[in-house]
């Protein structure tokens, strides 16, 4: 039996990943990049999300009709602020209400977690922790207007994927700890707090671990998803000092990649910022069973040399060449990255989320030189 | 005295609090405790360059730089230490991140810099004016959104408006700046980071 596109497209992440793959694989990572395209506010976009939903399919498969689009890393951003809030237990600016109403949302970071919460997530649990602290960074029925969105427009807004050969690889971004606190506390005072009270972030940490991780897994597991986000921002190497990162951010990571792996789903590793100091440290995950997923701060170049076919690369063209380059600076950033870590175990993106602002050129010159170019 | 700058440099805060106290206690020149501050906040930035720290040690160190200015501030009495210059220093208009900005601010203060901070999403105009008021010969511009490129350049061409464009040198910085952002806003420089914009200050007063 012939097999339908989307089909052939997870085949293609599944070898891609297994190094297996003839060509560099694509995928789009521009959750805000199509509104413009159609002149939608970002306000519209968001928020109107059947309309939403349509413009963000519609821009993919108009991508993806002049070079191939082979599977999904970042969502459709319906009712963004929720999801984000949830993640980074921050308050979310948003375009229509909090911003102009073709402004990106924006994270509005404030110290709203008080020392004393690392005793109280501690003594009560993460669960109990989220019940008192939430109602700071978003209200109830926000929460509750999220969840009935999800239910009743996540599921068709799947099967139209489905339908239009479009894998999406990430189905939800697990947050771990050291990022929550971060964006609750504030990253100053989450960084003090790391370096004069780490056991004690350390104990809060291991309490919330489980309760996220196994939330994470159980909507994996309904979404039938394939895989999603293991998130690293803030705590990137170059952020944050060694001692930080091998006792608040590594293990985490790593526990969480490990998980996912248990549990059949393939963990991609979002890293933002520079992660060349600790790269090798990836080895320490199965052999390709996971993405690496960079913005384009970390060198690839060096990474593939020193982590070999261990972990297929997805990225990272830079969010400035897609929105100010020319076609020819997107599809020579692209050939040099495919000649410096080779098309196979390569899934060519942008780095990070390609910008709202990027050209349309400059995407169509990414995918294509990707599919065409050795 | 010389303890202090390492202490900083070493990022021991509760140490260097206790040593700064029993200086001044001592009756040592404020102004001179706030000197060897500074060296030791030299030495971060110097240690951040080789990679030896990373952007968690310098908010650490310039945390400890601003404790440590807030004790000796009653007994400093309007006197500084030497001020290499005036900068302007805001995120542009559209843009509400602070935190890459604010950590700018403490490196350009602990590097000897007057900074005027005009604060988040600053129009053009707030910009233009704290540089008429200061007479400040630098500009620092934050930006964290690709969406934001057009209020750079809105930023330098209100400063060309006014007529202080020669007088004055704009570096930008933030996540997606660089060259390219510098050709296409006009501006002179860019910082990869708070220590280069540092640096960049430096070489342009």
């Amino acid at each position: 039996m012939t097999k339908s596109l989307y089909e052939q497209r997870v085949e293609l992440y599944k070898k891609t990943i297994a190094f297996e793959n003839g060509r560099s694989s694509t995928a789009y990572a521009g959750p805000a990049t199509p509104a413009a395209h159609y002149n939608m506010t970002i306000k519209d976009f968001m928020f109107d999300t059947k309309k939403g939903f349509k413009a963000y399919v519609d821009y993919v498969k108009e991508l993806d009709s002049l070079a191939s689009i082979d599977c999904i890393n970042a969502p459709y951003p319906g009712k963004f602020n929720v999801a984000l809030s949830l993640m980074w237990l921050s308050q979310i600016k948003v375009p229509g209400r909090d911003l102009p109403d073709d402004s990106l949302w924006q994270v509005h970071e404030k110290a709203l977690i008080e020392i004393e919460d690392y005793d109280f997530i501690i003594e009560h649990g993460f669960a109990e922790f989220q019940q008192k602290y939430l109602p700071k960074v978003i209200g109830v029925d926000e929460i509750q207007d999220f969840m009935n969105y999800s239910m009743t427009e996540g599921p068709l807004q799947a099967q139209m994927l489905v339908e239009n050969g479009l894998p999406q690889v990430n189905s939800i971004a697990f947050t771990p700890p050291f990022e929550a606190l971060c964006g609750g506390r504030s990253m100053t005072k989450f960084y003090m707090d790391c370096y004069k009270r780490l056991d004690k972030i350390k104990e809060a940490q291991d309490v919330m671990f489980p309760t996220t991780i196994e939330s994470t897994l159980e909507t994996l597991k309904q979404t039938h998803a394939i895989g999603g986000w293991v998130g690293g921002w803030r705590g990137a190497s170059g952020m944050v000092s060694p001692k930080i990162w091998d006792n608040l951010v590594w293990p985490y990571m790593k526990k969480a990649a490990e998980a996912f792996i248990d549990n059949s789903f393939i963990p991609i590793m979002h890293l933002d910022q520079n992660w060349d100091r600790d790269i090798e440290r990836f080895l320490e995950l199965p052999k390709q069973k996971f993405v690496l997923n960079t913005d384009g701060m970390t060198d690839l170049n060096r990474a593939r040399k020193l982590l070999g076919d261990h972990v297929a690369f997805m990225g990272d063209v830079p969010a400035p060449i897609l929105s100010m380059g020319t076609v020819a600076e997107t599809e020579d950033y692209v050939k040099k990255l495919i000649d410096n870590v080779g098309a196979k175990g390569l899934i060519v993106t942008s780095g990070c989320d390609a910008p709202a602002n990027a050209k349309f050129e400059n995407m169509v010159a990414m995918y294509k030189t990707a599919v065409e170019y050795k | 005295m010389a303890k202090i700058s390492e202490l900083l440099a070493n990022l021991e805060m509760d140490e260097l609090m206790e040593v700064v106290q029993k200086e001044l206690d001592n009756g040592t020149d404020p102004v001179e405790i706030l000197k060897e501050g500074e060296a030791g906040m030299v030495k971060v930035g110097e240690m951040f360059s080789s990679g030896e720290y990373f952007v968690s040690d310098l908010m650490m160190s310039g945390e400890m730089f601003k404790e440590m200015g807030e004790m000796l501030e009653p007994h400093l009495a309007g006197k500084t230490g030497d001020v290499l210059g005036k900068v302007v220093l805001g995120t542009v208009e559209g843009d509400i991140h602070d935190i890459g900005k604010d950590l700018v601010y403490i490196m350009l203060k602990s590097g000897g810099f007057d900074v005027i901070d005009v604060g988040v999403d600053a129009k053009p105009e707030v910009f233009v004016n704290a540089l008429k008021e200061s007479g400040a010969p630098l500009l620092a511009l934050s930006c964290l959104l690709t969406t934001c490129y057009d209020s750079i350049l809105n930023t330098v061409k209100a400063v060309e408006a006014a007529g202080l464009r020669d007088q004055v040198k704009i570096v930008i910085g933030g996540g997606p700046t660089d060259e390219s952002v510098v050709r296409y806003t006009g501006a002179d420089a860019v910082g990869d980071d708070a220590q280069s914009a540092v640096r960049l200050c430096k070489e342009m007063i």
